[in-house]
């Protein structure tokens, strides 16, 4: 079509053209990333904890009364929840996934000080603990109650015999066989105490969000504390919101010399866990918003300015037979080029921004399809800029060619 | 060939009504040169501008080549301009970021011709015009009346059988009007039909046939061509 006279036109023009063409550029290149950056953290905070999110809540209950049996209170505690309706189990435990804090381990497979480890996270539960997390058992047993108790600092041997670990774990364990095969086998903690892996979860994160070991966590059957407990709760599907503060209520009664407190269900665990992030990908979308907006206001610009001092040439074509419609067609082609050339630019500075990216902040590289993508919006995005400048060029009166001097 | 009866053209402004144009009726010949002077405002370029199909007329019949254009649309009227009118404006009107090529390309693109045939129109009628040595020259590398024979190369190139020309050389020097109004009427022995506004009685008088307009009416076979350019 007209493509090379066009081309030929900007080149003499360049000045004028090569800012814009830049602005599409520099917003292309931005727009991929950011883009990138709001899929990696989406899909970092769309990764299950394994535990049943959306009937768990968690408190504390903390004592002030030197008098106070906590072993006792504990299983009272545990068992009056557990008998409350609506409730599904309880347990006493140290943490939740995604908490923020909580407690963590380095596991080896051979015993000894300078051998390689694994870290995990730790959670201290009954034979409970599995059914209130909600995981799923994948291979292997639960612990039985024999095999719960209390943390006794004056003891020698202070680690549990056995764990449960999650499926993650067991393969950066044991990389070499499947992870149900993994049940039986003894692993190390405190670089000598033997533990024995009696069970296998299919997920259970821990307690760190940004930790890059996450999906590693284990179950350990011990119950530990002296005055404050953690107690965490799963309801039947439905009854969380409304249960709370029942249970909140029944325990301050229960019992005097302590107080309920920082009651958390798990989703807002996790709200707050991917607070920061939910932030960025706003400021995100707001900055990609912004200068999407910025530069079609550059090009409406661009192109009114450009019509305005062609008109007389615009009127010149008519008069030589250009339609109405050759005219639109002449600014959008005229457009199209110019975006081109910018998102043929942006994509060298959007690849070469995220290599950068993903060398500095161990982001992951750009998937395929996010330069084409990003290259068709832009396009359309000038397209749809450029429009009404065009529409207004094609409405010149030929009558302009003998009219202006 | 061109054929007006009872034309007249009304611009509206808020506050005024110009009559531009009233009852004018002008047959022109297949071949003919036909020189147009009048006193300014009097309606020449509206005349021109309805001739060559850039205004619509507010009443009369208008054909051209023994078809009514009244009827037309805008697309129609396009086209028509394209393969049958070629123009010649005072100013030249050049597209300045375009060489000579491209500039006389521009209505042969329009055209739809493919780039062998236009490529051959161009050279021939840059020829013509005795630009050869600077077709990949920008209009600002040239004299006044070297852009004004690209003007008429690129009026040319699509073999319009219709020639409007308004005061082509009025931005001229009179060597260079005088090549520009050779170039025209060597134009019209080949057979090309002109209509040409003027301002200069001598030129005027070179061609066949002179009008003169008045008020937006027509004076046909003005005697003294010196009397009415004084007017
Ligand atoms: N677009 C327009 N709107 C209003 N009046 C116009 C317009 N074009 C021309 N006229 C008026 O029409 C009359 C004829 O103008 P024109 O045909 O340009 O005269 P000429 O070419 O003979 O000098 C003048 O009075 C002029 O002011
Ligand atoms: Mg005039």
């Amino acid at each position: 079509m007209e493509i090379g006279p066009i081309w030929r036109t900007m080149l003499r023009n360049k000045s004028s053209y090569v800012l814009i063409a830049l602005q599409i550029a520099v917003t292309m290149a931005l727009m991929v990333n950011a883009i990138a950056i709001i899929q990696e953290r989406t899909r970092l905070m769309g990764r299950p904890t394994g535990i049943d999110e959306d009937n768990i809540f968690t408190f504390n209950s903390t004592g002030f009364d030197p008098n106070m049996d906590f072993q006792a209170l504990v299983a009272e505690d545990l068992d009056a929840i557990r008998n409350h309706p609506g409730i599904d189990n309880a347990v006493m435990t140290n943490s939740l996934p995604i908490r923020n804090g909580g407690w963590g381990q380095q596991f080896q497979t051979e015993p000894g000080t300078d051998v390689e480890s694994v870290g995990t996270g730790i959670y201290f539960v009954d034979e409970h603990g599995v059914d209130t997390f909600g995981v799923d058992l994948i291979a292997g047993r639960n612990f039985t109650s024999t095999e719960i108790n209390w943390f006794d600092p004056e003891s020698d041997d202070m680690w549990p015999s056995v764990v449960i670990v999650s499926a993650a774990l067991a393969e950066s364990l044991f990389p070499d066989i499947s992870y149900d095969e993994a049940v039986g086998k003894t692993a190390y903690v405190n670089s000598v105490e033997p533990i024995t892996i009696v069970g296998i979860v299919k997920t259970l994160q821990a307690s760190w969000p940004s930790w890059e070991h996450i999906e590693n966590a284990s179950l350990v059957p011990q119950k530990r504390g002296a005055t404050s407990a953690r107690y965490v709760v799963r309801t039947e599907a439905g009854y969380r919101d409304e249960v709370i503060p029942q249970i909140e209520k029944m325990l301050a009664e229960s019992y005097k010399g302590r107080i309920i407190r920082n009651s958390k269900t798990m989703t807002e665990v996790r709200n707050d866990a991917y607070a920061s992030d939910s932030a960025m990908i706003k400021l995100l979308f707001f900055v990609v918003s912004v200068l999407i907006a910025i530069t079609s206001l550059g090009i409406v610009g661009l192109a009114s300015f450009s019509v305005t001092r062609r008109t007389k040439q615009i009127g010149t074509r008519r008069a030589l037979g250009a339609t109405r419609p050759a005219i639109l067609r002449y600014f959008l082609l005229e457009n199209f080029l110019i975006s081109s050339v910018g998102v043929a630019t942006g994509a060298i500075l959007a690849v070469g921004l995220n290599m950068w990216m993903v060398q500095t902040f161990n982001l992951t590289p750009l998937a395929w399809y996010m330069i084409p993508s990003a290259m068709l919006v832009l396009w359309l995005v000038g397209q749809l800029a450029v429009y009404g400048p065009a529409r207004r060029a094609s409405f010149v009166s030929p009558a302009i060619a003998t009219r202006t001097v | 060939m061109l054929n007006m009866k009872d034309i007249s053209k009304v611009y509206r402004t808020e506050s005024v009504e110009t009559h531009a144009l009233r009852d004018f009726s002008l047959h022109v010949e297949e071949g003919e040169f036909v020189s147009v002077t009048g006193p300014s405002g009097s309606g020449k370029t509206t005349f021109l501008n309805v001739a060559g199909l850039l205004e619509e007329s507010s009443s009369g019949i208008y054909e051209l080549d023994g078809r009514d254009v009244s009827s037309l649309n805008d697309n129609e009227r396009s086209r028509l301009r394209n393969e049958k009118i070629g123009f010649i404006f005072q100013s030249f009107n050049l597209i300045p970021e375009l060489d000579i090529f491209d500039n006389v390309d521009v209505p042969l693109r329009y055209r739809g011709f493919g780039n062998a045939e236009r490529k051959k129109r161009i050279e021939r009628v840059i020829d013509i015009v005795g630009l050869g040595s600077r077709i990949k020259h920008l209009p600002s590398q040239l004299s006044g009346g070297q852009q004004q024979r690209v003007a008429i190369a690129r009026a040319l190139a699509g073999e319009p059988r219709f020639l409007l020309a308004d005061e082509p050389t009025g931005n001229l020097d009179s060597e260079m009007a005088e090549s520009v109004m050779q170039l025209l009427e060597s134009i019209n022995a080949e057979g090309t039909t002109i209509v040409m506004v003027t301002h200069e009685p001598n030129l005027a008088q070179r061609a066949r046939r002179n009008i003169y307009v008045r008020d937006g009416q027509l004076e046909e076979a003005v005697p003294d061509l010196q009397v009415a350019a004084a007017l």
